[in-house]
């Protein structure tokens, strides 16, 4: 693969999921309305909130400091460098300089940072108490998603996303129990980090006016929404690139990637659908009690060390 | 060449702390930090070469006693304890200039130069020290001074908190100074360079090996026996505090590192396991205890708890790679710990020292009264953020390097390590990811509470900037912070010599602008293309914002928050305490090892504290019998002689004539 190649690889693929991202999210509320049978709001929806909110005048509270008003544009540069160094069309990594799963671990660590930073920093109470359940909730989270990731690393004997894409695109390797284990800790995981329902402790709307999110108002807002999608996508197209890439490009070229969008898509499609028909079928629970349910992810991963070590 | 500067250097710390002593005080701040920068310069220039070339530089002299051959070696795992003391040492002598002039005036600003010189001066030479007796020596050295720095602000706190500390600091020592008389035993000598040579049998090293680890595991601060630390280091002034953290609790880990590697040879395999279980231990609790604080320092001291778990997790894979004899893996722990080691000495000291900064302007070391300080004090808050990115191990900043390394470190125990590794390393990896998780809540906190939103008090609202010898010590560890993680692939080399010279081998960690765990395929990771990356992504949503700005009215500052129709106040806002309240409730069985440890220190301690009680008395008698009786026949001489001084100038006049005569007569004679 010429380096060049790569590169066009690596920015089309930021390019692509920053684009798509309301589409998705529009495509979610789509489904919600559905499930609810009433209208809702039409597709693009969520292009035309964030180019109407760029309009808007940004109105910033008193106490809020500098981090205040860089955070969205922290947030946004991270999940781009996160969407671009990520398999997702082909096996391999685009940017394996940084699409390695510790790294990308500190890089999601690099978001919550900001993201809980600013809802302290912006002075108000929700935002405040939504920074406090952001990093709670990855505090349980973090276990999971290493354990998991550490079990899928030692599957494929690298770090390396790419090469752990690799190795899961050929199941006659045996050890299916594992990869299954690894692969249903992965999903519970992306769900967690979506922020859907159950667990949607940071922003949730009814309790806490959208946490972190609060303050924000014109052009910061519009940002801020644009990368919360963005996120979801990512955490959508992390688990589909790399635990699930049935048809991604193992040698790319015009034709592979081609077929790879259109599989990604579908698949992507699948992956919001069940999305959707979960968070509209479960109830919110009380905060303290969303440790029982992330313990159960952390059994999983656990139970995917398990069948590693005795070699399932 | 190296061992000239290094007694320059020595010499030059002397000279600052006797300076220090002797100025007038308005001086003597000055003088003690300026000769303690210089000093630094000279320490560091003189142990580069030695970590480049690796040549091990010995200098030895007669001691006053056969046993005592002063002995002292400069070789890699020296070299880099030296650059790191150096680097932290320059810092803190650029800041207390400054600070102790504004802090201590009047209040014995002379002693403290002295002791800071003398605390510093003793670390280095605690770690060049090639004769086990010298060892012990500069070890105590060290102790005292610092524990006369954590003493003296005098109040109630200090002088508990230093009586703490030294109970457990000297039993630390025993320990170690009996595992040192165990290897006298066996050879004869107090010279390391004979322990290095010595074949010791099995059982014995493993019985060293404990004393050093439970000895220099206490003064390391790792759990359970860190109650002193969180006491210690926030009692002692901010900058002192920074040496205690930054530097001193490392001494520890070296020490455990020299006596259990490089003298014992790490042969045994439950060595390095138990140093990894520990760790791991630390790096969790250490954090969650940090989390639940609401004193900044005390915050602090307990992620330093945290941090040398942190270094312990790699260097327990180091010493399991020894002795399982693994072709890759001891290498790229003790990479991982010696890469994490520099980097908690360098963001642990610029977050005291920041912490320093906020505490002299308010007043006060509880995070409740701050709050704002971004917009009084910007650069002191753009220090501390950094130190804070540094040690939440956000990339591309310097812990987070050492914990990608880390993390690597376990991956490779993991897939080649032995049947006990590979259960242990995956959950040490977890319990580094719920310690990393925490700590971007506990600097979340740290940070929002402190430096952001609206002053919580009236000194934090008329707070100001500090003066610049203050920032620019904390400027320069903070682009220390920024150096050690965007130039990652030419630190790391450096790492992995350090390490080889304690394996005999070295694997390749970088290449270009990428680092890599000795393999590049099992990970890749180039921290300059990040920082470059994240930089020029941040184009991204600036362009989208300059979309319609020109149609936008322009941002309106100073909106009162929403709080649902109710007017805001101070009272609404999320407190320290609060922030960590979910995990207080989450995690509360953990809490309790902590006050199960303290208890038991607690029963101890009345036992201790009968001792300076017996000490005094142990003193009377000394007067008593030696002293007292001395005094009483002087004190009867005296009064006899008292007859010549009759007070009749006359009577003086034959003394002077009788003492000329007695003189002529000596002469004639």
């Amino acid at each position: 693969m010429a380096s060049y190649y790569v590169i066009i690889l690596a920015i089309g693929q930021g390019a692509a999921l920053l684009l798509l991202a309301p589409l998705a999210s529009g495509f979610s509320r789509v489904l919600r309305a559905k499930i609810h049978t009433r209208t809702g709001p039409p597709l693009l929806q969520d292009y035309r909130d964030i180019f109407k909110l760029l309009k808007r005048q940004e109105i910033v509270p008193k106490g809020a400091g500098l981090i205040f008003r860089a955070m969205p544009f922290i947030l946004m540069a991270t999940l781009l460098l996160i969407a671009m160094s990520m398999p997702v069309l082909t096996l391999a990594s685009p940017l394996s300089a940084v699409g390695n799963m510790f790294t990308f671990v500190c890089l999601l660590a690099l978001v919550r940072f900001f993201f809980s930073l600013s809802g302290v920093d912006s002075g108000s109470t929700f935002a405040g108490l939504g920074a406090s359940r952001e990093t709670t909730m990855c505090t349980l989270m973090e276990p999971v998603i290493l354990l998991a990731l550490f079990v899928a690393a030692l599957l494929a004997g690298s770090t390396d996303l790419g090469r752990i894409s690799v190795s899961f695109a050929s199941p006659s390797q045996g050890l299916i129990a594992a990869e299954l284990a690894v692969t249903a800790a992965i999903a519970f995981a992306a769900f967690v980090e979506m922020g859907k329902v159950p667990f949607d402790m940071a922003e949730a709307e009814q309790e806490l006016q959208e946490g972190p999110l609060t303050e924000y108002s014109g052009p910061g807002l519009a940002l801020l929404k644009w990368s919360v999608r963005l996120k979801q996508l990512v955490m959508a197209s992390f688990l589909i690139g790399v635990f699930l890439p049935y048809g991604a490009a193992a040698s790319p070229s015009a034709a592979t990637l081609l077929w790879a969008a259109v599989v990604f898509l579908i698949k992507l499609v699948v992956v919001f659908v069940v999305v959707a028909v979960i968070e509209n079928s479960v109830a919110r629970n009380r905060f303290f009690m969303t440790s029982h349910s992330t313990w159960i992810g952390f059994g999983v991963a656990a139970l995917a060390l398990v069948f590693y070590l005795v070699g399932l | 060449m190296p061992f000239t500067l290094f007694s320059l250097a020595i010499t030059l710390y002397v000279a600052g702390a006797l300076a220090s002593l002797m100025l007038p005080e308005r001086a003597s701040s000055r003088a003690a930090g300026v000769i303690g920068t210089v000093a630094a310069v000279v320490g560091f220039a003189a142990a580069l070469p030695v970590l480049l070339t690796g040549e091990p530089v010995v200098a030895a002299a007669d001691g006053p006693f056969p046993f005592a051959h002063f002995v002292l070696r400069l070789d890699r795992l020296s070299a880099f304890m030296v650059l790191t003391i150096t680097l932290v040492g320059a810092a803190v002598a650029i800041y207390g200039t400054a600070y102790v002039r504004e802090e201590y005036a009047g209040r014995g600003a002379g002693a403290m130069g002295f002791l800071t010189n003398l605390f510093i001066a003793s670390m280095l030479l605690v770690v060049v020290a090639d004769n086990a007796l010298w060892f012990i020596v500069f070890f105590e050295a060290m102790s005292l001074t610092s524990y006369f720095l954590v003493v003296f602000e005098q109040d109630d706190e200090a002088v508990r908190a230093g009586w703490l500390y030294f109970v457990i600091a000297h039993a630390g020592t025993l320990l170690v100074l009996i595992g040192f008389l165990l290897l006298y035993g066996r050879t004869g000598s107090f010279d390391f360079a004979s322990f290095r040579g010595a074949a010791v049998p099995a059982p014995l090293a493993s019985i060293i090996f404990l004393l050093a680890f439970f000895g220099f595991g206490a003064k390391a601060g790792m759990v359970p026996l860190h109650i002193w630390l969180p006491r210690a280091h926030p009692a002692a002034p901010s900058h002192v505090s920074a040496l205690l953290s930054g530097v001193m609790i490392k001494i520890g880990i070296f020490g455990i590192v020299r006596v259990g590697v490089d003298l014992l040879g790490a042969t045994t395999v439950w060595w390095g396991v138990l140093v990894l279980v520990f760790g791991s231990a630390s790096a969790v609790l250490g954090v969650i205890y940090a989390l639940a604080e609401n004193d900044i320092k005390r915050l602090l001291a307990y992620s330093s708890v945290e941090n040398v778990g942190i270094v312990l997790i790699g260097m327990g894979i180091g010493m399991i790679g020894i002795a399982a004899n693994r072709p890759v893996l001891p290498v790229l722990g003790f990479v991982a710990g010696f890469y994490h080691l520099l980097n908690d000495a360098v963001f642990k000291s610029l977050l005291f020292l920041g912490a320093g900064s906020v505490v002299s302007r308010v007043r006060s070391k509880d995070m409740g009264h701050m709050g704002g300080l971004l917009h009084v004090m910007p650069w002191t808050a753009l220090a501390f953020l950094i130190g804070a990115l540094g040690i939440c191990a956000v990339p591309p900043f310097n812990g987070f390097v050492s914990e990608w390394f880390t993390y690597q470190s376990l991956f490779r125990a993991a897939l080649h390590g032995t049947s006990l590794l590979r259960l242990l390393a995956p959950l040490s990896m977890a319990m580094l990811g719920i310690a990393s998780a925490l700590a971007v809540m506990a600097f979340v906190k740290v940070i929002g509470v402190t430096f952001s939103g609206a002053a919580r008090t009236a000194a934090a609202a008329s707070a100001t900037e500090v003066s610049w010898p203050m920032l620019s010590g904390m400027g320069f560890l903070a682009a220390c912070c920024i150096t050690l993680g965007v130039g990652a692939p030419v630190v790391a080399p450096l790492m992995r010599d350090v390490a080889a010279s304690l394996t005999g081998h070295g694997v390749a960690v970088a290449a270009g602008l990428d680092i890599f765990p000795g393999d590049a395929s099992v990970g890749l990771l180039s921290t300059p293309l990040m920082a470059l990356l994240l930089m020029g992504l941040a184009a991204v949503p600036l362009v989208i914002v300059g979309l319609y700005a020109r149609r936008r009215p322009r941002p309106y500052v100073g909106a009162e928050v929403w709080a649902c129709g109710y007017a805001p106040d101070a009272g609404m806002r999320v407190s320290a305490g609060g922030f960590a309240e979910p995990i207080k409730v989450l995690f509360r069985p953990l809490y309790g090892v902590r006050n199960w440890a303290e208890d038991c220190f607690t029963a101890l301690m009345p036992w201790f504290a009968g001792l300076p009680a017996s000490a005094g008395r142990t003193e009377l008698l000394w007067d008593r019998w030696l002293l007292a009786p001395l005094g009483d026949s002087v004190e009867a001489v005296s009064v006899r002689m008292q007859v010549l001084q009759g007070g009749d100038f006359r009577v003086y006049c034959l003394y002077i004539i009788a003492a000329l005569i007695a003189l002529l007569i000596v002469a004639i004679g």
